[in-house]
């Protein structure tokens, strides 16, 4: 008979928060086995196409000097507001967006988290593909000792286990660390297409220089029939991301297919000549948790921890959820760490990772925004009503309609009160802060 | 003077002869023909040759005459009286060194697939599989001309021509129903040349010991007069009953696409295309098969192939002599029922 | 005891290929690399035996040094020893020349350790040529039975086994003595999933990486690569498109007069005869 197989720390998929969470531990010395179910890191990963180098910084502080899969940097920055004929922009770019290394680059998951799992094998964690974990080993009261995995023969011990399973967390639940599955009312299905353009057309289309600057935007407005949702428009080095995420109880509510939003939106005016003559390389689409505050499961039990998306920690508003996956990740195995010089992986000691998520901005900010994704929930004005009264509005502004400005400005005034009364759009700003800002 | 050789081998299995043999002896004598002028300029004779083994199968030898051979080298022995690697290499291999060929085609069967990679390493030789094309041709730097051998590549995507510069014979392996049948002719006169075979049944090898025949009888897709295949657009494996129905209505049988026999619809032995069978029927017609070059490097001799697809785009269409653009669950019962009412109308 | 050889062979996902439609070309970029199917099955079934007989599974591979990922593919099947034939020498290689190098390889390998039964793949889905086993067998001598889809017996105690080989015209049962060679079929053996401590194994081998100076053996120049190919690529090109027949659309002429103008061609060129007979 085959002996056991020990590992001193099991990660469960290799995702940002996974390999984030292996690498941090390996670098220490420790054994760690991190277990994927793909063929390869990050092929059935799906983002909009964005990450952030503040959170890979604070892991891999060289990282730039080990060729990360980026695409292009952000240089341009902020929100497209789309009526149903029109588009306002509010975008920045330079200064800040100009750092170097730059605070956020676009990427294609399939080669990000490939590049992102090698990081965590270099520093000595065994990458144990096309496995997927089914269940734990638990000891006699009830603590993770390992997991067991679909594959004949196929359970590994550790003392730790860190949960990175994403969005889909049944082992998460398995270990009775939230009681439900998530509401369709707090996830959204993002989707989107990958598609293929020459760079210089690329460039051209986006007023960028060169394949060095990059555009990251987010759409609101006609992007999913005034529904609650939101769109995303991402530059890569020979591709385009264009996608948005849609809340799923809307999709079921109103028996909307994907496919069709998606196809709609492509089609827009202000979006159609962005993606005109590319070939489509990628269709495909992912299930976002954003319940934020309210969805989070307890982080931690004997011998595990949850981290990143199986733990829905995910901003909605900012499309920040990589970064939190990978310190997140980071803290959790800092955790383990303390835990075996230790020797003692209970809860107490895991509880550690809760202390240190709170110190820093994750559990803060996911405080912070906890209403948010109610918000949009009872205020779908923000996706439709708005964008089309700001396109008009300044339609009209930079009209000569030959009217004097007075008449004008009644008639935009008329544009938003014929939409929304007054007191309502006061009260929807009021929202809108709160939501945001917490208060 | 030197004698060009153009060979054949002749594949039987109990006394039948697979068709594939005649219609390389077609193509030889094309092949011949094209040094012909060359050769008569030298003096050199140009002969198409067949090799033949087996258990008292001289009236094969005489048939491989009438199909157009020159001469026979018949390899009569009970040794051979069943098809068996070793035995059948070895003495082929041994009339090829004698007689030294030029060019040697072996038809692409499973028999003829175990054999021809087998005689090509013994005579040290380059050996192109599955070709689909042949012909003589000059290639710079060889004085005489080379024999050119097509064949698909990279799933039939690309046509690749490979030639055997330094070595002979040049061997080809060449699918059924690629060529054409030659015409028989009951008259023509040629040798039979008996050779020893060389190997006893110790040196065979191996033993066969049973033969079981298929449990059903395999659908003979290669030399059906009429195909109806079906492609992924028939959506469920259940569908191939209406496929079958239009193929009954026309006395014909049913054929299919790859990713119908890599989705366990439907059996190996029916596939249409490079990685399955070639076939070249009166009829061909493609329901809901998208065209891959694949598919269409197997049917693309069919002498009239008519393609149901609902994408007007398809590149089906672009080898179809007729297309129906429209949904083949609509298209496929109308058919069957306007041949029906044809079929009436030719009765009464 | 038992020793089973298996050759395999890395090879484009063919299901996979598209062609770019502006330029024609073959997109390769971004097509994943596989262990060649029918080899994949002919390794599950030696494994199959390994375990029934006790033993050892070496497989061989002729290509690159990325094919390395494949003969980890086969340590995780549950192979014991891997070997790469990897030598830019080696590049260009035709069937002949392939066969030279694994057949010198091979006739190492059983120097070492004689081995039972060769496993092939009956081809390879790149190429489709099924020379290279036949060549191999050649080259060292051995019976081989090609399209295997069962091996009924192998009795090492006698030295002969018995498989049954599938032909167009019957399953054939055939006793050979030890050693032999199969090609085998999908049919012979299902691919199993592998058990985890072989996956871990498999991570952490290094494959074994014979060229033409390093290693057991010593090839000669004159027999691999290009060098040792009779054949060369004459020229490649995308087969010539005939002028496409016209089409008749259901949703614009209806369904049934689309199916009557189609069949009236096909009736006008003489096809439905036949099935009609003479009257049309």
């Amino acid at each position: 008979m085959n002996k056991r197989i020990e590992f001193d720390a099991i990660v469960v998929g290799a995702g940002l928060a996974g390999s984030a969470a292996a690498l941090v531990m390996a670098r220490e010395g420790l054994n760690v086995a991190l277990v994927e179910r793909g063929r390869k890191p990050g092929g059935k990963n799906y983002f909009g196409g964005g990450i952030y180098t503040h959170a890979i910084a604070e892991v891999l502080p060289d990282f730039m000097e080990r060729k990360p899969k980026f695409e292009r940097p952000v240089t341009e920055a902020g929100f497209w507001f789309l009526a149903e004929d029109g588009l306002t922009k509010m975008v920045t770019q330079g200064g800040k967006l100009n750092a170097e290394p730059a605070d956020a680059y676009t990427a294609l998951r399939a080669d990000f988290d490939l590049w992102w799992a090698e990081q965590a094998q270099a520093a000595g964690a065994l990458l144990i593909p096309k496995t997927t974990v089914v269940d734990f080993i638990r000891a006699a009261g009830g603590a993770v000792v390992g997991v067991v995995t679909d594959r004949p023969e196929g359970e590994i011990y550790a003392p730790v286990v860190i949960i990175s399973e994403g969005v889909n967390n049944l082992l998460t639940q398995k270990l009775g660390l939230i009681d439900h599955d998530l509401e369709p009312a707090h996830q959204a299905l993002a989707f989107k297409q990958v598609i293929s353009l020459n760079p210089k057309e690329i460039n051209a289309r986006f007023g960028l220089p060169d394949a060095n600057q990059g555009v990251a935007v987010s759409v609101l407005g006609d992007v999913s029939l005034g529904l609650p949702g939101m769109g995303f428009v991402y530059t890569n080095k020979k591709t385009i991301s264009v996608g948005l995420g849609v809340m799923l109880d809307t999709l079921a509510e109103y028996q909307l297919r994907p496919y069709e939003i998606l196809q709609r939106y492509l089609e827009h005016p202000a979006i159609a000549p962005l993606v005109a003559g590319g070939q489509l390389l990628e269709y495909g689409g992912h299930l976002i948790p954003e319940g934020g505050w309210h969805d989070m499961p307890q982080l931690y039990t004997d011998g595990a921890m949850v981290t990143g998306d199986a733990a829905s920690m995910v901003n909605a508003l900012h499309w920040e959820g990589t970064n939190m996956a990978i310190i997140s990740g980071k803290l959790a195995a800092e955790t383990a760490l303390e835990a075996h010089q230790q020797g003692n992986f209970s809860a107490r000691t895991l509880a550690g990772y809760e202390a240190r998520l709170k110190e820093g901005f994750i559990l803060k900010d996911m405080k912070q925004y906890r209403r948010f994704s109610r918000f949009l929930e009872t205020h779908p004005e923000f996706m439709g009503t708005y964008p089309a009264f700001l396109n008009d509005a300044l339609g009209n502004f930079f009209s000569a309609y030959g009217k004097p400005k007075r008449q004008l400005f009644t008639e935009i005034y008329q544009s938003l009160t014929g939409r929304r009364s007054l007191l309502g759009a006061a009260g929807d700003m009021l929202s809108m802060g709160r939501a945001v800002l917490g208060w | 003077m030197t004698t060009r050789r153009f060979w054949v081998f002749i594949e039987q299995v109990a006394g039948n002869v697979h068709p594939v043999s005649w219609e390389l002896l077609g193509v030889a004598r094309d092949l011949a023909s094209q040094v012909a002028a060359a050769a008569a300029e030298k003096g050199d004779e140009v002969v198409v040759e067949a090799v033949l083994l087996g258990d008292k199968v001289e009236a094969i030898a005489q048939e491989a005459i009438g199909y157009g051979a020159d001469r026979v080298y018949l390899l009569d022995d009970p040794v051979v009286a069943y098809y068996r690697n070793c035995p059948y290499y070895k003495g082929i291999a041994a009339v090829a060194e004698k007689y030294e060929p030029e060019v040697f085609l072996i038809g692409a069967t499973i028999l003829g697939r175990d054999l021809a990679g087998a005689v090509a390493t013994a005579l040290h030789t380059g050996l192109t599989a599955d070709c689909t094309g042949l012909e003589m041709d000059e290639v710079r730097g060889v004085k005489h001309k080379l024999l050119l051998a097509t064949r698909p590549a990279f799933g039939g995507n690309i046509m690749a021509t490979i030639v055997c510069r330094k070595h002979t014979p040049q061997m080809s392996s060449v699918r059924p129903r690629v060529f054409p049948m030659p015409e028989y002719d009951s008259e023509a006169e040629g040798e039979i040349v008996h050779e020893p075979l060389g190997v006893t049944e110790e040196g065979a090898l191996a033993c066969i010991l049973e033969f079981i025949h298929h449990k059903e009888e395999s659908v003979d897709i290669e030399y059906a007069d009429i195909i109806v295949a079906g492609g992924r657009g028939l959506e469920t494996p259940d569908n191939f009953q209406l496929i079958q129905q239009l193929a009954d209505v026309l006395g014909g049988v049913v054929g299919a696409s790859r990713p119908c026999i890599d989705a366990g619809w439907i059996s190996s032995a029916q596939q249409v295309g490079q990685s399955g069978k070639t076939v070249r029927p009166k009829l061909y017609i493609a329901a809901g098969i998208s065209g891959a070059l694949q598919h269409k490097v197997g049917m693309q001799n069919s002498d009239f192939i008519i393609a149901i697809n609902s994408d007007p785009q398809a590149p089906i269409f672009e080898v179809a002599d007729v297309g129906i653009v429209g949904d083949l669950f609509q298209v496929i019962p109308a058919m069957i029922a306007q041949i029906e009412a044809y079929k009436q109308e030719a009765t009464t | 005891m038992f020793h089973a050889l298996v050759a395999i062979k890395q090879v484009p996902d063919t299901t996979n290929i598209r062609i770019d439609p502006e330029t024609g070309n073959l997109v390769r970029e971004g097509v994943p690399a596989i262990m060649n199917p029918y080899d994949a099955h002919a390794l599950a079934e030696a494994v199959k035996w390994k375990r029934k007989l006790g033993g050892k599974v070496t497989v061989v591979s002729m290509g690159p040094p990325s094919f390395t990922t494949t003969i980890r593919e086969a340590i995780e099947l549950g192979a014991d020893r891997g070997i790469l034939l990897s030598d830019r020498k080696f590049a260009g290689a035709d069937t002949l020349a392939t066969s030279y190098v694994l057949a010198a390889a091979i006739e190492v390998l059983h120097k070492e350790e004689p081995i039972s039964l060769l496993f092939f793949g009956k081809q390879a889905i790149d190429g489709d040529t099924a020379q290279v086993g036949p060549g191999v067998a050649v080259r060292l001598d051995l019976p081989i039975f090609t399209y295997t889809t069962k091996i009924r017996e192998i009795d090492l105690e006698n030295g002969f086994v018995t498989v049954e080989r599938h032909t167009e015209h019957w399953v054939e049962v055939v006793e050979s003595p030890l050693p032999a060679m199969l090609t085998c079929e999908k049919e012979i053996a299902e691919i199993p999933y592998a058990p985890l401590p072989n996956l871990i194994r498999s991570l952490r081998y290094e494959p074994e990486i014979w060229t033409m100076s390093e290693g057991p053996l010593e090839f000669d120049k004159q027999q691999v690569g290009v060098l040792g190919s009779p054949t060369i690529v004459f020229k490649m090109d995308t087969p010539p498109l005939p002028e496409p027949g016209e089409k008749f659309n259901a949703r614009e002429v209806g369904v049934e007069k689309a199916v009557k103008l189609a069949l009236d061609k096909a009736a006008a060129a003489g096809v439905l005869q036949a099935v009609l007979g003479g009257a049309q």
